[in-house]
């Protein structure tokens, strides 16, 4: 599964995408994300880990997960993801 | 002597005809009702001209306005609009820029100009605090921008500058007005109106200052302000860091980066080549803010080791990063940076220059064009005769003078006018409606045709700011934009900038103007004299013979082929039945005379 970083986001983890296999929903894509690269501990997951944080945009095939099923919003292998901090301009 | 209340009470009246200068007291009614800048210009506007003028005739009349926040402590409050009818749209044409122009104008004594008439040879206007005098121009005509600004800074000393390039004072449609150089009165053409009376530049110094009503108060309001502005992940971090070329990536995710003249859809394999990440790896020297403002989004940029291509100065922001990069399926951000420093140093708006050029390199492509019209190929892709053609733009040479015509003239010449991706002729920036749905409503009601800063939607669509709405959805954006653009409107008119308002909202704009004249009026009625400037400039519009609220047809029957909208088009006609429902006015859009009575639309 093909996970795309923007932003800040990309200094973090060093690399503009990457494949990583797909955990079954947003929420452990986020948890594998913070284990992975521990800077995004506290950064893409609310204090309690249970749902993203405020300051943070998450595309599942370019849909908002909000207008999804939020962090419960299934993944496959084919899925792809983008992940930014919030950005803005105009 | 200034007023203590934001305001320093005294417009400046040239009429170049007759060379003359008077200061007239500002009209404190229409100040209160159409807060500053944009609203207040604009009913100054309609108070003296006639809707039908012509904009490049001396009778036409060009207006400087600055707000009751300009030039204060208030966050990011270096605005100022200059309004006239737009020659490039037939309609109103207030066109807003920052830097340090409007609090310099303030500071001297000055809360507005009204230019009337035309000079019978190049003039320039020098004010030095009382000091106000019209002056020969004729060194500086057919000079740039940089340059016009360097020889007023080297004669007068320290001025702040805003004029004309070359493309202004030939009249070119779209040419923008430039103050500090390279900050722009972009849209519509405000430049051609200044071009037209013979009006090259103003030059001004002010060692004034600007007093507001209730100083403890409005400090408050200020502290409090600038902490959220400053703790808001993109007024404290983002934008200073990335600046607005940081959305070509989200926007493209979502399917909504148009390309190719919005032919090919708008998902774009390369758009991270042209991206606000790549820009800062690759020209980026510093971030710079204008006026009093702590976001700094602006970027000043340099380009080496790229031969002809080589030079310095701001920018690319997103709207002209998109317009020289997808618009054009052109990849090479130095190209991209280039045709965006020959705008600046010229006075062109980038936007419609941009689509211009992606709009004549899809006419070439389906042989609409005859390549011995313009001279060379010129095919989606090439950066080279796309940097050329800007150049020819800003010389008024060859197929450069058709470009100047704009999209909608160029491909109406060439029998294809549903092929300019244009509103009311003017250019939509760098978002796709049918992706986005609130933004192709957005473009279709602006009251100066194709634009994104008169509502912003992307903001509620695509970055969740202040609620997250589906983009792709129709139901609750006609209430919403209906609320963006009197919020909008409002924010222009006090002298901030629309920026703070991805930090900040109403309750912050409206205690900060409150504190500064002295109001007592609450959030709500604060609110309702930007839901009176909009219906001032609608009105305004039917008499000058606006076109209908439209999208290009593009938009509206050619489904998105791809990427996350894939199958999409803008389903305008359900929206703007809400949308007109949210402003009270008739089903066919029009303002109704009740409506316009309750808000007190009169002129």
């Amino acid at each position: 599964m093909l996970v795309k970083f923007l932003a800040t986001y990309r200094q973090i983890a060093n690399c503009k995408s990457c494949d990583m296999p797909a955990p079954s929903n947003v929420l452990e894509l986020m948890e594998a994300l913070c284990a992975r690269w521990p800077e995004f501990d506290g950064l893409i997951l609310n204090d309690e880990r249970t749902d993203k944080g405020d300051d943070v945009i998450i595309l599942v095939n370019g849909r908002h997960i909000e207008h999804l099923n939020g962090v419960a919003t299934p993944l496959t292998e084919q899925d792809y993801v983008v992940i930014t901090p919030l950005v803005a301009g105009g | 002597m200034t007023q203590a209340n934001g305001w320093i009470g005294t417009i400046l009246r040239i009429n170049l005809t007759e060379g003359s200068i008077k200061k007239e007291p500002l009209n404190m009614q229409d100040a209160h009702d159409y807060v500053g800048a944009r609203g207040l210009g604009t009913k100054y506007y309609c108070n003296e001209v006639d809707p039908k003028i012509d904009p490049l005739s001396p009778d036409n009349k060009l207006i400087f306005m600055t707000g009751p926040l300009t030039g204060t402590a208030a966050c990011s409050s270096g605005r100022y609009e200059v309004v006239s009818k737009a020659p490039l749209t037939g309609i109103i044409g207030a066109a807003n820029s920052g830097g340090h122009f409007g609090p310099e104008l303030k500071y001297a004594g000055y809360d507005g100009i009204i230019f009337e008439g035309k000079a019978d040879h190049p003039v320039y206007l020098h004010i030095d605090d009382d000091k106000v005098e019209l002056l020969d121009a004729g060194e500086l005509w057919g000079q740039g921008v940089h340059e016009t600004t360097e020889a007023l800074e080297a004669k007068h000393g320290k001025v702040r500058v805003s004029c004309i390039g070359t493309p202004g004072e030939r009249c070119m449609l779209y040419a923008a007005i430039m103050n500090d150089k390279n900050r722009a009165a972009g849209r519509g053409g405000m430049g051609a109106v200044m071009g037209s009376k013979n009006l090259k530049a103003i030059a001004v110094r002010g060692t004034g200052g600007v007093t507001v009503a209730r100083p403890e108060g409005f400090m408050r309001e200020i502290t409090k302000a600038r902490t959220m502005l400053k703790e808001h992940p993109v007024t404290g971090n983002g934008l200073g860091t990335f600046g607005t070329e940081i959305l070509v990536n989200i926007v493209n995710e979502v399917g909504g980066l148009p390309l190719r003249n919005g032919r090919d859809g708008s998902y774009w394999d390369k758009a991270d080549d042209t991206s606000g990440e790549h820009l800062n790896e690759t020209h980026l020297v510093k971030n710079q803010g204008c006026f009093g403002c702590s976001i700094a989004c602006g970027r000043v940029t340099k380009i080496e080791g790229k031969g002809d291509l080589d030079g310095f100065g701001e920018g690319p922001e997103y709207e002209a990063g998109w317009s020289y990069g997808a618009a054009c399926g052109v990849n090479d951000i130095s190209s991209i940076v280039k045709a965006n420093f020959i705008c600046n140093e010229q006075g062109m708006d980038p936007i419609t220059l941009g689509s211009t050029v992606a709009c004549a390199m899809e006419l070439y492509e389906m042989g609409a064009i005859p390549e011995e019209d313009i001279g060379f190929p010129l095919r989606f892709g090439d950066a080279a005769a796309m940097v050329k053609l800007t150049q020819m733009c800003a010389d008024g040479e060859g197929f450069g003078k058709i470009i100047g015509l704009g999209s909608y003239r160029l491909a109406e010449k060439y029998g294809h006018p549903e092929l300019s991706m244009s509103v009311k002729k003017q250019e939509m920036p760098a978002y796709d409606g049918r992706a986005i749905q609130g933004i192709g409503l957005e473009y279709a009601t602006s009251n100066r045709g194709g634009c994104h800063v008169r509502g912003y939607m992307i903001s509620p669509e695509v970055l969740g700011i202040p609620v997250k709405l589906d983009p792709q959805v129709t139901e609750g954006k006609g209430a919403m934009l209906k609320t963006f653009q009197d919020l909008t409107a409002l924010c222009d008119s006090t002298g901030m900038c629309l920026f703070t308002t991805f930090g900040i909202g109403l309750p912050e704009i409206a205690g900060q103007y409150r504190e500064a004249v002295g109001s007592d009026e609450t959030d709500e009625e604060i609110l309702l004299k930007g839901e009176r400037i909009w219906n001032l400039e609608k009105r305004f519009n039917m008499e000058a013979g606006v076109e209908k609220d439209t999208l290009p047809p593009r938009l509206l029957r050619e489904a998105l082929p791809s990427g996350p909208a894939k199958g999409k088009v803008n389903e305008l006609q359900t929206m703007l039945a809400d949308y007109y429902e949210a402003r009270n006015w008739t089903a066919d859009g029009i303002p109704t005379p009740e409506k316009l009575a309750e808000l007190n639309v009169t002129y």
